[in-house]
């Protein structure tokens, strides 16, 4: 894990004072909490990161450790140690840190075996891990929830219109749901526990699946109520007849009256989109005719036409 | 039903709350607290309030009163948010038919 600069964390000066310190946490750890912002998922990650800084810098010790061995810190005992019997020996023999006040070259580390640089899934710094098992809180050491997910699901209109399974991969977990029918554009649900694993003991985070439903080509959708527009020739239009005209569960004939003027609705009750979590209810299909006037006339028509108009 | 309530004080040792905490917040009436003989129980649809005013008191330190006047405001906001997207589908299906 890369170097964490606490100070800029909380955006204070390395020389501040612990009024200061405990000043800058409370402020964004209100600014950031994630239950004052539900709709950021960055908020989560933020608001650890505050808490590790506050941990570190708010325990002089701790904070000792971190300004002087900067990125490995973590290791300060180890260091202290090795030092010393550096120094018993009289030295010599490999130069194996260099404590410049800025932390370690990164190569000498290698004699330690294994590197500092392995992060963690959690997102905290290694040290943090070690010292707190994640994120503390500062009244009470229970555990932490787990980073909540954040899905986005595209369904089709018609695949929102009916119950169905589908399977999700969350961060390489496959995670199977069932999306009930009516689910609206943007709408959001919550599956509990699908989230990362909790820190600490602490309970697992939640999934939030958010849907998205392209628009439709032959229908809109408003509410429970889908809006169709039919083509309807002239010539039933004047005369009435019988059209043919699509809803989600196939085509339906209707009858037209005479004299059926464009842009007359018609409304087919229960035709329209399920109802979210209310089986057998369905909204309304309202249908708006479009009088089709024909083109490409021959002679004889526009003749016809013209005795109409005549008549 | 029995099962769909918590024991408090097994709620309280796993997640390091302290009774007294739980206390005030039926004090305040924020929970409700149910008592059989000498068990106190809180029931589960209340868990994941429960849980919040936890985090919050906890993490931010707010007082009680604090507590109830966040977890209203963000009960406004989530009925918002709800109307903001009714809206945006229903403003989507008027520019659609234009």
């Amino acid at each position: 894990m890369a170097y964490i600069d606490y100070y800029k964390i909380l955006g204070v000066d390395k020389n501040a004072t612990q009024d200061e310190i405990k000043k800058a946490f409370r402020k964004l750890a209100r600014k950031y909490h994630p239950d004052l912002n539900p709709n950021d998922p960055t908020a989560k990650d933020k608001f650890q990161e505050i808490n590790e800084a506050n941990e570190v810098l708010s325990d002089p010790e701790k904070r000792k450790k971190y300004d002087e061995y900067g990125e490995h810190w973590k290791h300060a005992d180890e260091f202290e140690a090795q030092k010393r019997a550096y120094q018993q020996t009289g030295g010599g023999g490999t130069h194996w840190y260099s404590a410049s006040g800025n932390g370690f070259d990164e190569g000498d580390f290698s004699q330690f075996g294994g590197g500092f640089h392995s992060g963690n899934a959690s997102g905290f710094s290694d040290f943090f891990e070690e010292l707190f098992g994640g994120a503390g809180r500062r009244s009470r050491s229970t555990g932490f929830k787990g980073q909540d997910y954040n899905a986005e699901l595209q369904l089709s209109l018609r695949e929102a219109a009916e119950t169905h399974k589908q399977i999700l991969n969350v961060n390489g977990k496959n995670v199977r749901i069932t999306v009930p029918a009516g689910v609206a554009n943007g709408q959001v649900i919550k599956l509990k526990g699908y989230g990362a694993p909790g820190i600490n003991g602490g309970p697992a985070g939640d999934l939030y699946i958010t849907f998205v439903i392209p628009d439709d080509s032959t229908f809109k959708r408003k509410g429970d109520d889908l809006y169709v527009t039919a083509p309807l020739n002239l010539y039933t239009a004047v005369l009435g007849g019988e059209e043919t005209v699509d809803t989600l569960n196939g085509k339906v004939k209707l009858k037209v009256k005479p004299s059926t003027q464009n842009g007359t609705k018609v409304r087919l009750k229960g035709k329209g989109f399920p109802v979210y979590k209310k089986e057998g209810q369905f909204g309304d299909l309202i249908i708006t005719y479009s009088v089709q006037i024909p083109t490409g006339l021959t002679e004889k028509q526009k003749e016809l036409f013209r005795e109409l108009q005549n008549s | 039903m029995q099962s769909d309530l918590i024991i408090i004080s097994e709620y309280c040792d796993k997640s390091h709350i302290e009774p007294s905490f739980i206390s005030l917040l039926e004090d305040d009436g924020l929970i409700e607290v149910t008592r059989i003989e000498d068990e106190q129980y809180i029931p589960m649809s209340q868990l994941s309030d429960l849980e919040q005013y936890a985090r919050l008191y906890y993490d931010l330190s707010i007082n009680i009163a604090g507590l109830d006047a966040i977890h209203h405001l963000l009960k406004r906001m989530k009925h918002l948010q709800h109307e903001i997207r009714l809206l945006q589908n229903e403003l989507r299906f008027y520019r659609d038919i234009e």
